[in-house]
Protein backbone atom coordinates (compact mmCIF):
# COMPACT_ATOMS: atom_id res chain seq x y z
CA UNK A 1 0.00 0.00 0.00
CA UNK A 2 1.24 3.74 -0.80
CA UNK A 3 2.11 6.15 1.89
CA UNK A 4 -0.68 7.98 0.97
CA UNK A 5 -3.38 5.20 0.95
CA UNK A 6 -1.83 4.49 4.51
CA UNK A 7 -2.35 8.25 5.36
CA UNK A 8 -6.11 7.21 4.74
CA UNK A 9 -6.73 3.88 6.05
CA UNK A 10 -4.06 3.48 8.69
CA UNK A 11 -4.69 6.92 10.42
CA UNK A 12 -7.80 8.90 12.09
CA UNK A 13 -9.68 10.96 9.48
CA UNK A 14 -9.75 14.50 9.00
CA UNK A 15 -11.69 15.67 6.63
CA UNK A 16 -12.39 19.12 4.57
CA UNK A 17 -16.15 19.15 3.22
CA UNK A 18 -16.00 21.32 0.82
CA UNK A 19 -20.31 22.10 -0.49
CA UNK A 20 -23.28 20.50 0.99
CA UNK A 21 -23.33 21.25 5.06
CA UNK A 22 -25.24 17.77 5.59
CA UNK A 23 -21.88 16.17 5.20
CA UNK A 24 -20.16 18.00 7.37
CA UNK A 25 -22.86 17.19 10.14
CA UNK A 26 -22.95 13.81 9.40
CA UNK A 27 -19.11 13.35 10.03
CA UNK A 28 -19.21 15.13 12.98
CA UNK A 29 -21.91 12.89 14.76
CA UNK A 30 -19.69 10.31 13.98
CA UNK A 31 -17.01 11.95 16.19
CA UNK A 32 -14.82 12.91 12.75
CA UNK A 33 -12.59 15.84 12.87
CA UNK A 34 -14.35 17.96 10.02
CA UNK A 35 -14.27 21.42 8.60
CA UNK A 36 -16.59 23.66 6.84
CA UNK A 37 -15.82 25.28 3.44
CA UNK A 38 -18.97 27.13 2.13
CA UNK A 39 -19.27 26.98 -2.05
CA UNK A 40 -21.26 29.84 -3.64
CA UNK A 41 -21.21 29.71 -7.32
CA UNK A 42 -19.86 32.29 -9.11
CA UNK A 43 -22.37 34.38 -10.53
CA UNK A 44 -24.06 34.52 -13.66
CA UNK A 45 -22.72 36.63 -16.68
CA UNK A 46 -25.45 37.76 -18.95
CA UNK A 47 -24.83 35.44 -22.22
CA UNK A 48 -24.88 38.98 -24.12
CA UNK A 49 -21.99 40.39 -21.98
CA UNK A 50 -20.25 37.34 -21.87
CA UNK A 51 -20.29 37.25 -25.75
CA UNK A 52 -19.31 40.75 -25.74
CA UNK A 53 -16.33 39.90 -23.26
CA UNK A 54 -15.49 37.11 -25.44
CA UNK A 55 -14.54 39.59 -28.19
CA UNK A 56 -12.67 42.18 -25.86
CA UNK A 57 -10.48 39.34 -25.00
CA UNK B 1 -61.33 27.16 -2.65
CA UNK B 2 -57.53 27.47 -1.88
CA UNK B 3 -55.65 30.34 -2.41
CA UNK B 4 -51.84 30.52 -4.56
CA UNK B 5 -48.88 32.82 -4.95
CA UNK B 6 -45.66 32.77 -6.55
CA UNK B 7 -42.89 35.10 -5.90
CA UNK B 8 -40.26 34.83 -8.62
CA UNK B 9 -36.18 35.90 -7.20
CA UNK B 10 -34.28 36.66 -9.99
CA UNK B 11 -30.38 34.92 -9.84
CA UNK B 12 -30.96 34.25 -5.90
CA UNK B 13 -28.83 31.12 -4.93
CA UNK B 14 -29.10 28.53 -2.02
CA UNK B 15 -28.87 24.51 -2.89
CA UNK B 16 -31.54 21.98 -3.04
CA UNK B 17 -31.00 20.75 0.51
CA UNK B 18 -31.34 24.43 2.51
CA UNK B 19 -34.65 25.05 0.24
CA UNK B 20 -36.09 21.50 1.15
CA UNK B 21 -35.69 22.75 4.82
CA UNK B 22 -37.27 25.78 4.08
CA UNK B 23 -40.05 24.51 2.29
CA UNK B 24 -40.75 22.27 5.91
CA UNK B 25 -41.08 25.23 8.18
CA UNK B 26 -42.41 27.03 5.52
CA UNK B 27 -45.65 24.66 6.07
CA UNK B 28 -45.89 25.71 9.30
CA UNK B 29 -46.42 29.19 8.75
CA UNK B 30 -49.86 29.52 10.19
CA UNK B 31 -52.82 29.53 7.92
CA UNK B 32 -50.84 27.95 5.07
CA UNK B 33 -52.06 24.67 3.80
CA UNK B 34 -48.86 23.87 1.64
CA UNK B 35 -45.56 25.68 0.27
CA UNK B 36 -42.66 24.99 -1.74
CA UNK B 37 -39.69 27.12 -2.28
CA UNK B 38 -37.35 25.73 -5.32
CA UNK B 39 -34.80 27.15 -8.15
CA UNK B 40 -36.99 27.46 -10.96
CA UNK B 41 -35.85 24.22 -13.05
CA UNK B 42 -38.07 22.41 -15.22
CA UNK B 43 -38.54 19.75 -12.91
CA UNK B 44 -39.21 21.94 -10.08
CA UNK B 45 -42.34 23.98 -12.21
CA UNK B 46 -43.37 20.21 -13.19
CA UNK B 47 -43.69 19.36 -9.91
CA UNK B 48 -45.45 22.87 -8.30
CA UNK B 49 -47.59 22.08 -11.11
CA UNK B 50 -48.83 18.54 -9.89
CA UNK B 51 -49.03 20.20 -6.11
CA UNK B 52 -51.05 22.77 -7.20
CA UNK B 53 -48.97 25.55 -6.61
CA UNK B 54 -47.54 27.05 -9.77
CA UNK B 55 -48.94 29.95 -10.81
CA UNK B 56 -48.15 32.04 -14.00
CA UNK B 57 -44.83 33.93 -12.39
CA UNK B 58 -43.66 31.22 -11.47
CA UNK B 59 -43.89 29.05 -14.86
CA UNK B 60 -41.93 31.93 -16.54
CA UNK B 61 -39.20 31.64 -14.09
CA UNK B 62 -35.41 30.70 -15.09
CA UNK B 63 -33.49 27.88 -13.84
CA UNK B 64 -31.44 30.17 -11.52
CA UNK B 65 -34.35 32.26 -9.90
CA UNK B 66 -35.82 31.01 -7.26
CA UNK B 67 -39.99 30.76 -6.95
CA UNK B 68 -41.63 31.02 -3.83
CA UNK B 69 -44.95 29.23 -3.54
CA UNK B 70 -47.19 29.09 -0.76
CA UNK B 71 -50.91 27.34 -1.03
CA UNK B 72 -53.36 29.44 1.63
CA UNK B 73 -56.87 28.88 2.32
CA UNK B 74 -57.53 32.59 3.17
CA UNK B 75 -56.54 35.22 0.08
CA UNK B 76 -55.71 37.57 3.35
CA UNK B 77 -52.52 35.44 4.26
CA UNK B 78 -51.14 35.41 0.91
CA UNK B 79 -49.09 38.48 1.65
CA UNK B 80 -48.37 37.23 5.61
CA UNK B 81 -47.34 33.96 4.66
CA UNK B 82 -44.47 35.38 1.83
CA UNK B 83 -43.39 37.96 3.95
CA UNK B 84 -42.94 35.23 6.48
CA UNK B 85 -40.96 32.71 3.63
CA UNK B 86 -38.41 35.71 3.04
CA UNK B 87 -37.85 35.94 6.34
CA UNK B 88 -36.85 32.41 6.69
CA UNK B 89 -34.60 33.02 3.73
CA UNK B 90 -32.57 35.59 4.26
CA UNK B 91 -32.11 34.82 8.25
CA UNK B 92 -28.79 34.18 9.41
CA UNK B 93 -27.42 30.56 8.63
CA UNK B 94 -27.10 28.61 12.28
CA UNK B 95 -23.92 29.03 14.03
CA UNK B 96 -21.60 26.54 12.95
CA UNK B 97 -18.29 26.62 15.28
CA UNK B 98 -16.76 28.36 12.38
CA UNK B 99 -17.31 27.76 8.29
CA UNK B 100 -14.99 28.92 5.59
CA UNK B 101 -15.42 30.42 2.38
CA UNK B 102 -11.84 30.14 0.74
CA UNK B 103 -10.51 26.31 0.23
CA UNK B 104 -7.00 27.70 1.12
CA UNK B 105 -8.04 29.05 4.19
CA UNK B 106 -9.53 25.62 5.27
CA UNK B 107 -6.26 23.88 3.71
CA UNK B 108 -4.09 26.16 6.47
CA UNK B 109 -7.02 25.54 9.15
CA UNK B 110 -6.48 21.74 8.65
CA UNK B 111 -2.79 21.16 7.51
CA UNK B 112 -3.13 17.55 7.90
CA UNK B 113 -6.87 17.20 6.44
CA UNK B 114 -6.20 13.50 4.53
CA UNK B 115 -9.63 13.65 3.09
CA UNK B 116 -11.99 16.03 1.07
CA UNK B 117 -15.75 15.59 1.17
CA UNK B 118 -16.75 17.95 -2.70
CA UNK B 119 -20.18 18.52 -3.58
CA UNK B 120 -19.93 21.62 -5.46
CA UNK B 121 -21.61 21.72 -9.36
CA UNK B 122 -19.74 19.59 -11.53
CA UNK B 123 -18.20 22.13 -13.48
CA UNK B 124 -16.47 23.80 -10.65
CA UNK B 125 -15.09 20.73 -9.31
CA UNK B 126 -12.04 20.70 -11.57
CA UNK B 127 -10.26 23.18 -10.18
CA UNK B 128 -11.43 22.15 -6.36
CA UNK B 129 -10.16 18.87 -7.01
CA UNK B 130 -6.98 19.97 -8.23
CA UNK B 131 -5.71 22.25 -5.27
CA UNK B 132 -6.48 19.41 -3.28
CA UNK B 133 -4.79 17.05 -4.71
CA UNK B 134 -1.68 19.09 -4.58
CA UNK B 135 -1.51 19.46 -1.59
CA UNK B 136 -1.69 15.69 -0.88
CA UNK B 137 -5.34 15.25 0.37
CA UNK B 138 -7.75 12.45 -0.65
CA UNK B 139 -10.64 13.29 -2.69
CA UNK B 140 -14.41 11.73 -2.12
CA UNK B 141 -16.38 14.02 -5.66
CA UNK B 142 -19.80 13.42 -4.77
CA UNK B 143 -20.86 15.74 -7.25
CA UNK B 144 -21.75 14.56 -10.81
CA UNK B 145 -22.18 16.08 -14.19
CA UNK B 146 -18.23 16.58 -14.37
CA UNK B 147 -17.12 16.38 -17.83
CA UNK B 148 -15.67 12.65 -18.69
CA UNK B 149 -12.09 14.78 -20.01
CA UNK B 150 -11.77 16.52 -16.19
CA UNK B 151 -12.92 13.26 -14.63
CA UNK B 152 -9.61 11.19 -16.41
CA UNK B 153 -7.68 13.87 -15.82
CA UNK B 154 -8.13 14.21 -12.37
CA UNK B 155 -7.81 10.52 -11.68
CA UNK B 156 -4.85 10.43 -13.36
CA UNK B 157 -3.00 13.09 -11.70
CA UNK B 158 -4.11 11.24 -8.75
CA UNK B 159 -2.98 8.25 -9.34
CA UNK B 160 -0.05 9.65 -10.48
CA UNK B 161 0.58 10.96 -6.59
CA UNK B 162 -0.72 7.95 -5.01
CA UNK B 163 -4.39 9.57 -4.30
CA UNK B 164 -7.25 8.68 -4.47
CA UNK B 165 -10.13 10.86 -6.92
CA UNK B 166 -13.30 8.71 -5.26
CA UNK B 167 -16.55 9.41 -7.51
CA UNK B 168 -17.45 11.92 -9.42
CA UNK B 169 -20.79 10.89 -8.92
CA UNK B 170 -20.06 8.89 -5.49
CA UNK B 171 -22.80 8.66 -3.51
CA UNK B 172 -21.29 5.98 -1.13
CA UNK B 173 -17.82 5.44 0.77
CA UNK B 174 -16.81 3.85 4.31
CA UNK B 175 -13.20 4.62 5.40
CA UNK B 176 -11.65 3.98 8.53
CA UNK B 177 -15.31 2.76 9.61
CA UNK B 178 -16.67 5.70 9.00
CA UNK B 179 -19.97 6.56 6.75
CA UNK B 180 -19.18 9.26 4.22
CA UNK B 181 -21.64 11.05 2.29
CA UNK B 182 -24.86 8.00 1.52
CA UNK B 183 -23.20 5.57 3.32
CA UNK B 184 -24.84 3.20 6.49
CA UNK B 185 -23.01 2.14 9.74
CA UNK B 186 -22.17 -1.04 9.32
CA UNK B 187 -19.52 -3.87 11.45
CA UNK B 188 -15.88 -3.35 10.62
CA UNK B 189 -14.55 -6.73 9.66
CA UNK B 190 -12.64 -7.95 6.60
CA UNK B 191 -14.25 -7.40 3.36
CA UNK B 192 -12.90 -4.54 1.32
CA UNK B 193 -15.53 -3.78 -1.03
CA UNK B 194 -14.59 -1.62 -4.67
CA UNK B 195 -17.97 -0.02 -6.37
CA UNK B 196 -18.74 1.63 -8.84
CA UNK B 197 -22.48 1.43 -7.60
CA UNK B 198 -23.72 4.05 -4.59
CA UNK B 199 -26.64 2.19 -3.88
CA UNK B 200 -24.95 -1.31 -4.90
CA UNK B 201 -22.33 -0.23 -2.39
CA UNK B 202 -25.01 0.32 0.29
CA UNK B 203 -26.96 -2.83 -0.59
CA UNK B 204 -23.53 -5.51 -0.69
CA UNK B 205 -22.18 -3.13 2.82
CA UNK B 206 -25.35 -3.39 4.54
CA UNK B 207 -26.42 -7.59 3.80
CA UNK B 208 -22.51 -8.32 5.05
CA UNK B 209 -23.13 -7.08 8.19
CA UNK B 210 -27.14 -7.65 8.39
CA UNK B 211 -25.21 -11.47 8.27
CA UNK B 212 -23.03 -10.69 11.27
CA UNK B 213 -19.81 -10.16 8.14
CA UNK B 214 -17.97 -6.69 8.09
CA UNK B 215 -16.15 -4.22 6.15
CA UNK B 216 -12.44 -2.99 5.98
CA UNK B 217 -13.10 -0.27 3.50
CA UNK B 218 -15.63 0.37 1.27
CA UNK B 219 -14.43 2.85 -1.74
CA UNK B 220 -16.68 4.43 -4.54
CA UNK B 221 -15.20 5.01 -7.50
CA UNK B 222 -18.43 6.67 -9.53
CA UNK B 223 -19.86 5.28 -12.23
CA UNK B 224 -17.53 6.12 -14.98
CA UNK B 225 -14.26 4.54 -13.39
CA UNK B 226 -14.86 1.14 -15.59
CA UNK B 227 -15.40 3.12 -18.54
CA UNK B 228 -13.06 3.08 -21.33
CA UNK B 229 -12.76 7.34 -20.97
CA UNK B 230 -11.24 6.57 -17.41
CA UNK B 231 -9.98 2.73 -17.82
CA UNK B 232 -10.68 1.30 -14.75
CA UNK B 233 -7.63 3.89 -12.80
CA UNK B 234 -9.30 3.82 -9.42
CA UNK B 235 -11.05 0.67 -9.39
CA UNK B 236 -7.42 -1.12 -9.92
CA UNK B 237 -5.89 1.57 -7.20
CA UNK B 238 -8.39 0.67 -4.98
CA UNK B 239 -7.69 -3.28 -5.45
CA UNK B 240 -4.13 -2.45 -5.13
CA UNK B 241 -4.67 -0.37 -2.16
CA UNK B 242 -6.82 -3.40 -0.24
CA UNK B 243 -4.29 -6.05 -1.29
CA UNK B 244 -1.60 -4.12 0.45
CA UNK B 245 -4.56 -3.67 3.55
CA UNK B 246 -3.82 -6.33 6.30
CA UNK B 247 -7.45 -5.71 7.63
CA UNK B 248 -8.46 -7.01 4.54
CA UNK B 249 -8.72 -10.78 3.53
CA UNK B 250 -11.50 -10.57 0.76
CA UNK B 251 -12.00 -7.87 -2.16
CA UNK B 252 -16.03 -7.04 -3.52
CA UNK B 253 -15.70 -4.96 -7.01
CA UNK B 254 -19.32 -4.20 -7.41
CA UNK B 255 -20.08 -2.21 -11.27
CA UNK B 256 -22.90 -2.05 -13.55
CA UNK B 257 -21.59 -3.52 -16.73
CA UNK B 258 -18.07 -2.20 -17.60
CA UNK B 259 -16.74 -0.75 -20.91
CA UNK B 260 -15.31 -3.99 -22.34
CA UNK B 261 -11.32 -3.13 -22.91
CA UNK B 262 -11.59 -1.70 -18.77
CA UNK B 263 -13.62 -5.29 -18.04
CA UNK B 264 -10.77 -7.10 -19.67
CA UNK B 265 -7.70 -4.94 -17.85
CA UNK B 266 -9.04 -5.59 -14.24
CA UNK B 267 -10.18 -9.25 -15.22
CA UNK B 268 -6.54 -9.40 -15.99
CA UNK B 269 -5.58 -7.47 -12.96
CA UNK B 270 -6.86 -9.51 -11.12
CA UNK B 271 -5.84 -12.89 -12.43
CA UNK B 272 -2.76 -12.09 -12.67
CA UNK B 273 -1.28 -9.78 -9.82
CA UNK B 274 -3.54 -10.25 -6.62
CA UNK B 275 -3.54 -12.95 -3.91
CA UNK B 276 -6.55 -12.07 -1.99
CA UNK B 277 -9.72 -13.99 -2.43
CA UNK B 278 -12.55 -12.26 -4.97
CA UNK B 279 -16.06 -11.45 -5.84
CA UNK B 280 -16.45 -9.65 -8.97
CA UNK B 281 -20.33 -8.50 -9.23
CA UNK B 282 -20.30 -7.06 -12.59
CA UNK B 283 -24.22 -6.62 -12.64
CA UNK B 284 -25.44 -7.63 -16.32
CA UNK B 285 -26.87 -9.97 -18.77
CA UNK B 286 -23.85 -11.26 -19.50
CA UNK B 287 -21.92 -13.76 -16.64
CA UNK B 288 -18.23 -13.92 -16.83
CA UNK B 289 -17.11 -16.76 -16.14
CA UNK B 290 -14.31 -17.46 -13.94
CA UNK B 291 -10.89 -18.89 -15.41
CA UNK B 292 -10.90 -22.40 -13.89
CA UNK B 293 -7.42 -22.06 -12.47
CA UNK B 294 -9.01 -19.19 -10.38
CA UNK B 295 -12.15 -21.43 -9.01
CA UNK B 296 -12.09 -20.83 -5.39
CA UNK B 297 -10.22 -17.54 -5.10
CA UNK B 298 -12.54 -15.76 -7.71
CA UNK B 299 -16.14 -15.85 -7.48
CA UNK B 300 -18.52 -14.23 -10.47
CA UNK B 301 -22.25 -13.06 -9.33
CA UNK B 302 -24.48 -11.45 -11.40
CA UNK B 303 -26.67 -9.84 -8.39
CA UNK B 304 -25.82 -7.85 -5.33
CA UNK B 305 -27.69 -10.63 -2.91
CA UNK B 306 -25.31 -13.13 -4.10
CA UNK B 307 -21.94 -10.13 -4.25
CA UNK B 308 -22.81 -10.37 -0.43
CA UNK B 309 -23.46 -14.06 0.03
CA UNK B 310 -20.38 -15.40 -1.65
CA UNK B 311 -18.14 -12.22 -0.19
CA UNK B 312 -19.41 -13.50 3.55
CA UNK B 313 -18.79 -17.08 2.52
CA UNK B 314 -15.44 -16.24 1.47
CA UNK B 315 -14.57 -14.31 4.61
CA UNK B 316 -16.26 -16.44 7.31
CA UNK B 317 -15.73 -20.31 6.04
CA UNK B 318 -17.80 -22.99 7.88
CA UNK B 319 -19.49 -20.19 9.77
CA UNK B 320 -21.02 -19.26 6.86
CA UNK B 321 -24.26 -20.74 6.16
CA UNK B 322 -25.64 -19.72 9.60
CA UNK B 323 -24.67 -16.02 9.08
CA UNK B 324 -26.35 -16.21 5.33
CA UNK B 325 -29.79 -17.47 6.58
CA UNK B 326 -29.45 -14.30 8.17
CA UNK B 327 -30.49 -12.55 5.00
CA UNK B 328 -31.66 -15.43 2.36
CA UNK B 329 -35.10 -16.86 2.40
CA UNK B 330 -35.78 -20.32 1.26
CA UNK B 331 -37.15 -20.97 -2.12
CA UNK B 332 -40.43 -22.20 -0.51
CA UNK B 333 -40.62 -19.54 1.33
CA UNK B 334 -40.47 -17.10 -1.62
CA UNK B 335 -42.71 -18.62 -3.91
CA UNK B 336 -45.15 -19.68 -0.50
CA UNK B 337 -45.28 -15.63 -0.22
CA UNK B 338 -45.48 -14.95 -3.83
CA UNK B 339 -48.59 -17.16 -4.55
CA UNK B 340 -49.75 -15.69 -1.21
CA UNK B 341 -49.49 -12.42 -2.59
CA UNK B 342 -51.47 -13.21 -5.54
CA UNK B 343 -53.87 -14.98 -4.29
CA UNK B 344 -55.30 -11.65 -3.40
CA UNK B 345 -55.04 -10.23 -6.80
CA UNK B 346 -57.91 -9.48 -8.70
CA UNK B 347 -57.73 -10.84 -12.43
CA UNK B 348 -57.13 -7.26 -14.50
CA UNK B 349 -54.26 -6.96 -11.45
CA UNK B 350 -50.85 -7.75 -13.35
CA UNK B 351 -48.26 -4.84 -13.53
CA UNK B 352 -45.33 -4.64 -11.25
CA UNK B 353 -44.28 -0.53 -10.84
CA UNK B 354 -41.41 0.16 -8.91
CA UNK B 355 -40.66 3.16 -7.32
CA UNK B 356 -37.02 3.39 -6.76
CA UNK B 357 -34.81 5.80 -5.32
CA UNK B 358 -31.74 3.83 -5.51
CA UNK B 359 -29.90 3.52 -8.96
CA UNK B 360 -28.47 0.22 -8.56
CA UNK B 361 -31.46 -1.38 -6.83
CA UNK B 362 -33.33 -0.30 -10.06
CA UNK B 363 -30.50 -1.78 -12.09
CA UNK B 364 -30.84 -5.14 -10.40
CA UNK B 365 -34.51 -5.16 -10.50
CA UNK B 366 -34.19 -4.27 -14.05
CA UNK B 367 -32.57 -7.38 -15.02
CA UNK B 368 -34.12 -9.94 -12.94
CA UNK B 369 -37.32 -8.83 -14.44
CA UNK B 370 -35.99 -8.53 -18.17
CA UNK B 371 -35.38 -12.38 -17.67
CA UNK B 372 -38.82 -13.15 -15.69
CA UNK B 373 -41.30 -10.78 -17.39
CA UNK B 374 -39.66 -10.08 -20.77
CA UNK B 375 -39.90 -5.96 -20.73
CA UNK B 376 -39.91 -3.57 -18.12
CA UNK B 377 -40.54 -0.04 -18.87
CA UNK B 378 -38.27 2.62 -17.33
CA UNK B 379 -36.82 6.05 -17.67
CA UNK B 380 -33.65 4.66 -17.67
CA UNK B 381 -33.88 0.87 -19.37
CA UNK B 382 -31.60 -1.53 -20.25
CA UNK B 383 -33.24 -1.61 -23.66
CA UNK B 384 -33.84 1.99 -24.79
CA UNK B 385 -36.83 0.67 -26.54
CA UNK B 386 -38.00 0.06 -23.38
CA UNK B 387 -38.10 3.95 -22.20
CA UNK B 388 -41.04 5.33 -20.98
CA UNK B 389 -42.66 7.87 -23.27
CA UNK B 390 -43.11 9.96 -20.14
CA UNK B 391 -41.02 9.83 -17.08
CA UNK B 392 -44.25 10.57 -14.79
CA UNK B 393 -46.97 7.92 -16.26
CA UNK B 394 -46.37 4.36 -15.47
CA UNK B 395 -46.65 1.67 -18.58
CA UNK B 396 -47.56 -1.68 -18.31
CA UNK B 397 -44.31 -3.43 -16.13
CA UNK B 398 -42.62 -0.23 -15.24
CA UNK B 399 -39.03 0.72 -12.81
CA UNK B 400 -38.74 4.56 -12.07
CA UNK B 401 -34.89 5.46 -10.77
CA UNK B 402 -36.15 8.76 -9.17
CA UNK B 403 -32.58 9.76 -8.80
CA UNK B 404 -32.63 10.31 -12.31
CA UNK B 405 -32.09 13.76 -13.52
CA UNK B 406 -35.69 14.46 -14.60
CA UNK B 407 -36.52 14.12 -11.08
CA UNK B 408 -33.93 15.39 -9.44
CA UNK B 409 -32.79 19.01 -11.65
CA UNK B 410 -32.61 21.43 -8.58
CA UNK B 411 -33.84 19.56 -6.05
CA UNK B 412 -32.35 17.05 -3.64
CA UNK B 413 -32.52 13.31 -3.79
CA UNK B 414 -35.14 11.24 -3.29
CA UNK B 415 -33.32 9.56 -0.69
CA UNK B 416 -33.61 12.90 1.33
CA UNK B 417 -36.94 14.47 -0.47
CA UNK B 418 -39.74 11.93 -0.53
CA UNK B 419 -42.40 14.26 -2.42
CA UNK B 420 -42.16 12.62 -5.75
CA UNK B 421 -42.55 9.74 -4.37
CA UNK B 422 -45.52 9.90 -2.44
CA UNK B 423 -47.24 11.51 -5.09
CA UNK B 424 -46.28 8.80 -7.49
CA UNK B 425 -47.24 6.24 -5.33
CA UNK B 426 -50.74 7.80 -5.16
CA UNK B 427 -50.96 8.15 -8.78
CA UNK B 428 -49.69 4.04 -9.20
CA UNK B 429 -53.50 2.92 -6.96
CA UNK B 430 -55.13 4.72 -8.99
CA UNK B 431 -54.16 2.17 -12.43
CA UNK B 432 -56.37 -0.96 -11.24
CA UNK B 433 -54.04 -3.05 -13.92
CA UNK B 434 -51.38 -2.64 -10.69
CA UNK B 435 -50.90 -6.07 -8.92
CA UNK B 436 -47.84 -4.86 -6.12
CA UNK B 437 -45.84 -1.58 -5.94
CA UNK B 438 -43.01 -2.24 -4.43
CA UNK B 439 -39.42 0.23 -3.58
CA UNK B 440 -36.44 0.89 -1.79
CA UNK B 441 -35.96 2.81 1.38
CA UNK B 442 -32.60 3.48 2.05
CA UNK B 443 -31.05 4.57 5.33
CA UNK B 444 -27.79 5.42 6.75
CA UNK B 445 -26.11 9.19 6.85
CA UNK B 446 -26.82 11.57 4.36
CA UNK B 447 -30.21 9.98 3.51
CA UNK B 448 -34.16 11.65 5.32
CA UNK B 449 -34.12 10.47 9.18
CA UNK B 450 -37.65 8.94 8.42
CA UNK B 451 -37.99 7.70 5.13
CA UNK B 452 -40.07 4.81 6.22
CA UNK B 453 -41.94 7.17 8.45
CA UNK B 454 -42.10 9.71 5.28
CA UNK B 455 -44.04 6.96 3.19
CA UNK B 456 -46.65 6.29 5.71
CA UNK B 457 -49.29 8.28 4.53
CA UNK B 458 -49.04 7.99 0.88
CA UNK B 459 -49.41 4.28 1.85
CA UNK B 460 -52.59 5.11 3.36
CA UNK B 461 -53.64 7.14 0.72
CA UNK B 462 -53.38 4.56 -1.91
CA UNK B 463 -54.38 1.62 0.31
CA UNK B 464 -57.86 3.70 1.03
CA UNK B 465 -58.10 4.01 -2.93
CA UNK B 466 -57.51 0.57 -3.88
CA UNK B 467 -60.06 -0.67 -0.98
CA UNK B 468 -62.77 2.04 -2.49
CA UNK B 469 -62.17 0.84 -5.91
CA UNK B 470 -63.02 -2.98 -4.63
CA UNK B 471 -59.06 -4.12 -4.84
CA UNK B 472 -56.06 -4.77 -2.64
CA UNK B 473 -53.15 -2.88 -3.58
CA UNK B 474 -49.77 -4.90 -2.05
CA UNK B 475 -46.93 -3.03 -1.30
CA UNK B 476 -43.36 -4.73 -1.28
CA UNK B 477 -40.45 -2.79 0.38
CA UNK B 478 -37.10 -3.66 1.05
CA UNK B 479 -35.58 -0.64 3.90
CA UNK B 480 -31.34 -0.96 3.19
CA UNK B 481 -29.86 -0.09 6.46
CA UNK B 482 -28.71 -1.49 9.65
CA UNK B 483 -29.73 -1.17 13.29
CA UNK B 484 -26.73 1.49 14.13
CA UNK B 485 -27.58 3.75 11.53
CA UNK B 486 -29.38 6.89 12.77
CA UNK B 487 -33.03 5.30 11.23
CA UNK B 488 -32.38 2.02 12.89
CA UNK B 489 -33.63 -0.50 10.56
CA UNK B 490 -36.20 -2.46 13.31
CA UNK B 491 -37.76 0.80 14.00
CA UNK B 492 -37.78 1.94 10.21
CA UNK B 493 -39.31 -1.98 9.18
CA UNK B 494 -41.84 -1.80 12.07
CA UNK B 495 -43.41 1.81 10.67
CA UNK B 496 -43.87 0.03 7.36
CA UNK B 497 -45.19 -3.38 8.73
CA UNK B 498 -47.93 -1.84 10.82
CA UNK B 499 -49.20 -0.17 7.45
CA UNK B 500 -49.24 -4.10 5.85
CA UNK B 501 -45.84 -3.43 3.92
CA UNK B 502 -44.30 -7.06 3.12
CA UNK B 503 -40.73 -6.42 4.04
CA UNK B 504 -37.55 -8.31 2.34
CA UNK B 505 -34.14 -9.08 3.53
CA UNK B 506 -32.76 -8.25 0.09
CA UNK B 507 -33.96 -5.91 -2.66
CA UNK B 508 -33.59 -9.28 -5.37
CA UNK B 509 -35.72 -11.41 -3.39
CA UNK B 510 -38.60 -8.88 -3.40
CA UNK B 511 -38.31 -8.31 -7.08
CA UNK B 512 -37.96 -12.24 -7.66
CA UNK B 513 -41.20 -12.12 -5.06
CA UNK B 514 -42.94 -9.48 -7.30
CA UNK B 515 -42.81 -11.01 -10.94
CA UNK B 516 -43.48 -14.36 -9.12
CA UNK B 517 -46.80 -12.66 -7.22
CA UNK B 518 -47.55 -10.52 -10.59
CA UNK B 519 -47.69 -13.22 -13.18
CA UNK B 520 -49.09 -15.81 -10.89
CA UNK B 521 -46.21 -18.31 -11.27
CA UNK B 522 -46.53 -18.67 -14.73
CA UNK B 523 -42.88 -18.45 -15.46
CA UNK B 524 -41.48 -20.96 -17.49
CA UNK B 525 -39.78 -23.55 -15.15
CA UNK B 526 -36.42 -23.59 -16.77
CA UNK B 527 -36.33 -19.66 -17.06
CA UNK B 528 -37.45 -19.63 -13.02
CA UNK B 529 -35.07 -22.20 -11.76
CA UNK B 530 -32.02 -20.54 -13.80
CA UNK B 531 -33.00 -17.18 -12.38
CA UNK B 532 -33.04 -17.93 -8.70
CA UNK B 533 -30.26 -19.71 -8.97
CA UNK B 534 -27.72 -17.02 -10.67
CA UNK B 535 -29.31 -14.06 -8.81
CA UNK B 536 -30.33 -15.80 -5.18
CA UNK B 537 -28.13 -18.99 -5.41
CA UNK B 538 -30.90 -20.89 -4.79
Amino acid sequence: MSQQAKKLFGSELKVINVGLEIFHDDLAAQSVKVIQVNFTPPPKIEKEYEDILSKLL
Amino acid sequence: MPFVKNVVKGNFYKDSLQLMQISEEAKKIAGVRDAAVVMGTSTNKELLERLGLLTKEGRDAREEDMVLAVMVEDEGQLDPAISRLEELLTRPAQAKARAYYNLDEALSAMPDANLAVVSVPGEHAKEIVKKLLDRGVHVHLFSDHVPHEDEAYLKKYASERGLFVLGPGAGTSIIGGKAIAFANVVNRGDIGIVAGAGTGLQEVSVLISRAGGGISEGLGIGGGDLKDYVGGIMALDGIRALEADPMTSVICLVSKPPSPKTLEKVISFVEAQTRKKYVLCFLGREKYEVNERLRGRVFATKSLHLAAVRAVGLSAGERAEGMIERISMSRDRLEGLASEIASRLKPEQKYVRGLYTGGTLTYETMLIFTELLGGVYSNAPIDDSFKLKDSYTSFEHTLVDLGEEEFTAGRAHPMIDPTVRKLRLVEEAKDKTVAVVMMDVMLGYGSNRDPAGAMVGPIREAVAIAVKDGRELPILAHVCGTDLDPQPLREQEEKLAREGVILFPTNAQMAVVAALAATRGQIPKDVKDRVLKEYLGL
